[in-house]
């Protein structure tokens, strides 16, 4: 196995956060991993990037150029990436702030309202584990139980913010496009591999 | 096995100079290695041991001379910038003899460039970057767990030859976080019989870099020169990777070499017989196993994050009848396995 992942949007949106829990879920699987941020004059509301490699093997290159599947929380990123994902590959797209369809018909997209969903839940800055959840769904990468053990480790001094988190991506997990009924809408559907949700 | 912790190269740098023993820290912030800095200000007080955030990167240089003068392992962590300071100070450490560790985590440059990761800083620190004759031993780690293991390498080296070592990274490195294997804390430090401790009961000790009378200073200098090249007979550390049956080999260090590794693997996919020789002691580089290797090898091709620098000493190794290209990119931006892949394909037509 070998995956790159990359995930981005704006300062605050925890995208560093949802990309170090998938690297320390894929370490708890005994895998080789790199997780590489963007770094620089990053702040609440500025351009953040991060790239996740999972691997069997040792990894060489630590910055992913062509990703097998991406997470877009923001239009800038969503343009960015579009053209970048390998084909075949796979694309989130937050919905909640992307008014957008794509072109791309070699890859699978998926348009997840996740601002939404969190705030359904109740706080919508669990935006980015919706959106991880529906990613390792879609591509298991990583156990969802692994996941639930990054948490376990990374939150354990917050109990509160730790149960909230596991609603999230569960609710993530649920949204990936084999567990949902099709869209009503097919005319946004640009093709017959996107799915709107 | 040893539990695996996912750290950043910068973090990685730091646990491993703990374990290895460094009783001060000297430094001042400056990206892309302030997290260094900052586990260090968090990490050594309750273990008893020094932190200063210090004024400057130049008075940060020469804590670490006091520190180390006074037999405490010490250390500093800087980027370009800041390492141009700290020449001054390493030069005198190495005219006195005295054991230090400074990590250098490069960015662009020159001036105060930028903040992306590089490889620029070459030159300055394998070829003695301050004034005088002298050399400072330069490990380049690849990897968060080579970040742990050289620095402690690193201040295993510097006692043992009372040199300055220098442990050369770049923001890449220090930025991403990967697995690192937890290593056994250094039990034993060396004695220190030649360091200023107070002179009870003992003839005092000097220390010092001055030395006015010619026909005194050249013996000094000369055991130097002898200890730099026992040095280059000890020390030289290299990884090769697919070069068994190379035609053309890579050349690269840090970074850089982990994006060689990924194109001599899509390279080798394509047919063609590609290796990598990884540089990991800059100084002494390994002169040696390059001019063995152009026994069999007939192109060489350099992949680095600056306007070639590391391509000098390959093309030094090699000598004047093979091919040497370089593939760079500068000012932070990545060099791609797919760039190199490219290049590879070039040279290889």
């Amino acid at each position: 196995m070998h995956e790159e992942i990359a995930i981005a949007g704006t300062g605050g949106q925890g995208v560093l956060f949802a990309g170090r829990l998938l690297a320390e879920a894929a370490l708890l699987e005994d895998r080789e991993v790199v997780w590489m941020p963007s770094y620089g004059a990053e702040k609440r509301g500025g351009s953040v990037y991060c790239n996740i490699i999972i691997s069997d093997e040792r990894i060489g290159a630590m910055v992913v150029v062509r990703p097998h599947a991406a997470i877009a929380m923001n239009l800038a990123w969503t343009e960015r990436f579009e053209p970048a994902i390998k084909p075949g590959g796979l694309l989130i797209v937050n919905k909640s702030l992307v008014p957008r369809q794509l072109k791309r018909d070699d890859i699978q997209v998926i348009y997840l309202p996740a601002n939404d969903l969190a705030a359904e839940l109740g706080d919508d800055s669990a935006a980015n584990l919706i959106a991880l959840g529906t990613l390792i769904s879609c591509r298991p990468v990583v156990s969802p139980s692994s996941i639930y053990a990054a948490m376990d480790n990374m939150l354990a001094k917050n109990r509160k913010r730790l149960e909230f988190n596991k609603r999230a991506l569960n609710k993530g997990l649920e949204m990936a496009p084999a567990k949902i009924s099709p869209t009503t809408s097919s005319s946004a559907r640009p093709h017959p591999r996107a799915t709107s949700l | 096995m040893a539990k695996r912790v996912l750290m950043s190269g910068n973090i990685a740098a730091a646990e491993g100079a703990i374990l290895a023993g460094c009783h001060a820290f000297f430094g001042y912030p400056i990206t892309p290695q302030n997290d260094l800095l900052e586990h260090m200000s968090r990490r050594l007080p309750p273990l008893g041991r020094i932190f200063v955030q210090t004024e400057s990167e130049l008075s940060a240089i020469n804590m670490v001379l006091g520190a180390s003068a006074a037999g405490f392992r010490a250390m500093t962590s800087t980027s370009g910038p800041g390492f141009s300071l700290q020449q001054e100070g390493i030069s005198y450490m190495a005219g006195m003899e005295l054991p230090a560790v400074i990590v250098d985590v490069m960015r662009a440059g020159p001036g105060l460039g930028s903040i992306g990761g590089a490889q620029g800083d070459y030159f300055q620190a394998t070829k003695g970057g301050g004034h005088g004759d002298y050399r400072v031993l330069t490990l380049a780690p690849a990897s968060a767990q080579e970040m742990m293991d050289l620095t402690m390498l690193a201040f295993e080296l510097a006692d043992k030859y009372r040199n300055p070592v220098v442990v050369l990274a770049d923001g890449f490195l220090g930025q991403a976080m990967e697995p690192v294997a937890m290593r056994e804390p250094v039990a034993e430090l060396p004695g220190k019989p030649w360091a200023i401790t107070g002179a009870r009961g003992r003839p005092k000790n000097v220390l010092n870099s001055l030395e006015l009378e010619p026909a005194d200073l050249e013996p000094r200098m000369q055991a130097l020169v002898q200890k730099f090249e026992m040095m280059r007979q000890n020390e030289v550390r290299y990884e090769s990777l697919d070069l068994d049956d190379a035609s053309m080999a890579i050349v690269a260090y840090g970074s850089a070499s982990r994006s060689a590794m990924t194109a001599v693997h899509m390279a080798r996919q394509e047919g063609l017989r590609v290796g990598l020789l990884r540089p990991i002691s800059l100084f002494p580089f390994p002169y040696q196993a390059l001019s063995d290797l152009a026994q069999r090898v007939d192109d060489f091709l350099v992949a680095e994050l600056s306007f070639g620098q590391l391509v000098e000493d390959v093309r030094w190794a090699v000598g004047p009848n093979h091919r040497v290209e370089l593939v760079n990119r500068l000012a932070g931006v990545r060099l791609s396995a797919e760039e190199i892949l490219e290049a590879i394909r070039k040279m290889a037509r």
